[in-house]
């Protein structure tokens, strides 16, 4: 582990900061990292200056009881938001106003994500997983799962997958057409997939980490965890999984046939429970924040083993961490409404 | 970073019918000054505008290693994560569960997730049940069974519906099952507030308070009177009473203090343990044996007591002396009133298989000894025992230590210091089946 005592923020350089009303729950680069936006637990969206930071528009309490979620749309001209009240909005960045408002259902609308050629927004609300196309029109929707869809993720833009309790699912994008059926009985709670689609990675309730290998069938859990992993993130070559659910993030690595038999990576430095992890686009660059406020950048190795080469502390719970496009920048999004940019050298 | 005050929640359980929904409004529109957040899991009209309601499908989650006491409900998790992130958090949270809800899974939640256990607090679980169906359910469900094992209040609800005596029959089998309850008697879920809702159910203080036998032991003897002899020959001269017969231990150099009758009554439940001695009218009594008068016979009856030497001898009778018009009589037949006497709780028939069991120790116990009882205890009957609460002495600490517990899962917290009151140990056990001599052993073993 590096030695930050003498320079503690390291490649961390501090640029700008801004603050949102209320809790930030998720937030994305725009335009390619020319605007950042945020939104709040009050319902507001923000959309901040990349440079500056300064408010470019805000719109307060546009979902009653408050955002539960939001995606940016690939290329960063449109994003979606979701809420307690059951609506999806589409976002036009340029013209700062609400193109599409659809009315979902009575469920808490809780995960959105784009598919990676921006043609499918998913959604997830209650039991349902549905999918819309730009325009907002409903393409199709899932059969109820076993239990609230948990997380939504593509595996590519031809196909989607859905967690929920005991069971991870894929659909075709176009049609909604069942692909497959990974099933495991445990509750699990957060998903992410290797860029290739091929290995599907799951926190579960119970302190594990679930993943499967589509090409071959395998699956593999591993255990050791003391809390729950809800923060996991790949490598963009596939290479390390990251993992939270304790104060040290566990880094698996695929390298060599890997993880099953290794031994992972172990980076300690946040005191208290990892929430978010991300890794920059490119480059083996993983920033880590905790419930302790910090927020860490390491420097990983293709064996999971990695050092810290940033670290700096604001004052909430972090909520999210987001890399601009370039990697050449970290926004931290927390618990206190804080939004935060450092450039990172 | 300042730790924020702890959300308390309140667990709504109860049959259909049973008027969960007429108490939650009634909640709802008595704390309209507090932001409460509801959660429902059964559709019910709740009436009240400013409370947040939240409809959630009951999520049971149960983890890969099938352990029934790591199951929890994964609607609550969700729901609760969410609503803890608002800066202008809720001051209350109340969850309305379906009529045929396990409890457990429900407790568990707020011990098991830690994200949950660090924003909320399990203020207590209150089960309503309806007084005109309650006994039919009892025996036909094991969730109306569970629902009163694991509740702090139990709202006996519907009471105009069935007769007064059918009333203190029901609340009696209730008070079997669970003594750590309160009962709380009601028409249409008209109860004050204040008895479901800020409990802090964990705090025992206030149990003991409310109820001042709650922890009192129950014992195989209803009555001790304690008589000053000289040694010579006495006479024990019963009337007809309520039975054909009456077990007896005669304890000497017995004590007149509440510590001596105390000693003197766990001293005599061993030998009520063992089978008694069968005696005759007109048979001597021995001292210190478990006897059993014979009582058939018409009339007043004598059986006869020799003491050898100036002693208090304390006599602890199955019934009451009232019931039995005990004399105790000298030789020349005058009658010799005891100098201090006392009645006991006592034990009675238990039909059901839930129970509860409670201990109270007066000293230290060994923290060791007792992490290995516990954890031996939760292991082997974890599965059987509801909820468990109460206060611990351990050696050396200045501070008193509380704990809860629910199936398998244990806190224990240090809590308020001792100082100058007196070092004792409070503990209840709500389960199925459970061994009280065994449990009561064992906790014994870890006093120091």
């Amino acid at each position: 582990m590096s030695d930050l005592s003498s320079d503690p923020e390291g490649i961390l350089k501090r640029g700008w900061s801004a603050e949102v009303s209320d809790y930030a729950i998720a937030g994305g680069w725009l335009r390619r990292g020319a605007a950042l936006v945020v939104g709040d637990a009050a319902g507001g969206v923000y959309v901040f200056k990349g440079k500056s930071g300064a408010t470019a528009w805000c719109q307060e309490e546009v979902h009653d009881g408050g955002i539960l979620a939001m995606a940016v749309r690939p290329r960063g001209e449109h994003f979606a938001t979701a809420g307690q009240e059951g609506r999806v909005l589409f976002w036009d960045v340029a013209d700062a106003k609400v193109t599409r408002a659809i009315d979902v259902g009575n469920a808490w609308v809780e995960k959105l994500a784009w598919s990676p050629d921006g043609k499918w927004l998913a959604v997830a609300c209650g039991r349902q997983v549905r999918v819309y196309d730009v325009k907002g029109e409903q393409v199709w929707h899932s059969d109820d799962h076993a239990s609230t869809v948990s997380a939504v993720a593509w595996a590519s833009a031809d196909e989607l997958a859905t967690a929920c309790y005991g069971q991870v699912t894929f659909y075709g994008a176009s049609n909604g057409e069942l692909r497959q059926k990974l099933e495991w009985k445990g509750s699990l709670v957060s998903m992410v997939l290797s860029p290739d689609g091929d290995i599907v990675a799951c926190g579960s309730q119970d302190n594990t980490v679930h993943f499967w290998r589509r090409s071959t069938g395998e699956d593999s859990m591993m255990s050791g965890y003391p809390g729950k992993p809800s923060a996991l993130a790949f490598d963009g070559a596939g290479t390390l999984l990251a993992t939270g659910g304790a104060e040290s993030v566990t880094v698996w690595s695929f390298h060599n046939g890997g993880p099953e038999g290794t031994h992972p990576g172990v980076l300690k430095l946040h005191v208290k429970p990892v929430t978010t992890l991300a890794f920059a686009r490119r480059g083996m660059r993983l920033a880590s924040g905790g419930r302790d406020g910090g927020v860490v950048v390491w420097s990983m190795k293709q064996d999971g083993q990695g050092g810290a080469v940033g670290a700096a502390l604001v004052t909430g719970v972090l909520s999210q961490l987001y890399w601009r496009p370039d990697g050449q920048a970290l926004a931290a999004i927390d618990g206190d409404g804080g939004v935060t940019v450092w450039r990172t050298k | 970073m300042n730790m924020p005050q702890k959300v308390p929640v309140t667990i709504l359980t109860g049959f259909l019918g049973s008027g969960k929904t007429t108490l939650l409004n009634r909640i709802l529109s008595e704390e309209h000054g507090k932001r409460i957040a509801v959660i429902e899991n059964e559709y019910g009209e709740v009436g009240i505008d400013q409370a947040l309601v939240i409809d959630a499908d009951e999520e049971i989650f149960e983890m890969s290693n099938g352990c029934i006491c790591c199951t929890v409900r994964g609607d609550l998790i969700r729901v609760l994560s969410n609503l803890m992130k608002r800066r202008d958090k809720f001051d209350y949270v109340l969850v309305e569960t379906t009529g045929l809800a396990d409890p457990g899974p429900v407790a568990q939640t707020f011990f098991m997730d830690d994200e949950i256990r660090e924003e909320f607090s399990l203020d207590g679980i209150v089960t309503l049940v309806d007084a005109a169906h309650i006994d039919q359910q009892l025996g036909r469900s094991d969730e109306s069974t569970e629902q009163v094992a694991f509740a702090d209040v139990l709202v006996l609800n519907k009471t105009d519906l069935v007769s007064d005596e059918t009333v203190d029959d029901l609340e009696t089998r209730l008070k079997d099952m669970n003594r750590m309850a309160r009962v709380v008697r009601s028409k249409q879920a008209d109860v004050p507030v204040d008895t479901v809702l800020n409990l802090d159910a964990f705090n025992l203080d206030d149990v003991l308070e409310r109820k001042p036998t709650f922890l009192e032991p129950e014992y195989p003897f209803e009555w001790t009177g304690v008589y000053s002899l000289k040694s010579g020959r006495y006479e024990l001269n019963l009337a007809e009473g309520p039975d054909p017969e009456m077990s007896l231990v005669i304890a000497g150099n017995q004590g007149s203090d509440d510590a001596a009758l105390r000693e003197g009554a766990e001293w005599c439940v061993r030998r009520y343990a063992e089978p008694p001695e069968h005696l005759q009218p007109n048979d001597d009594i021995p001292l210190w044996e478990h006897v059993n008068l014979h009582l058939e016979a018409s009339g007043r009856k004598s059986f006869f007591l020799v003491v050898e030497e100036d002693q208090d001898v304390g006599l602890y009778t199955q019934h009451t002396a009232e019931e039995f018009d005990i004399e105790l009589k000298t030789e020349d037949g005058t009658v010799i009133p005891p100098g201090a006497e006392r009645t006991w709780v006592a034990q009675h028939e238990h039909d059901d298989e839930v129970g509860s069991i409670a201990i109270e120790a007066d000293g230290d116990v060994d923290a060791d000894k007792l992490n290995d009882w516990i954890g031996e205890l939760l292991r082997e009957r974890g599965v059987d025992i509801f909820r468990m609460k109460g206060f611990i002495s351990i050696a050396d600490e200045p501070r008193r230590f509380v704990f809860q517990g629910v199936h398998m899962l244990f806190d224990s917290q240090p809590d308020r210091a001792w100082g100058n009151t007196p070092r004792r140990n409070q503990l209840v056990f709500i389960g199925r089946n459970l061994d009280e001599m065994s449990m009561r052993e064992g906790f014994e073993a870890c006093l120091i």
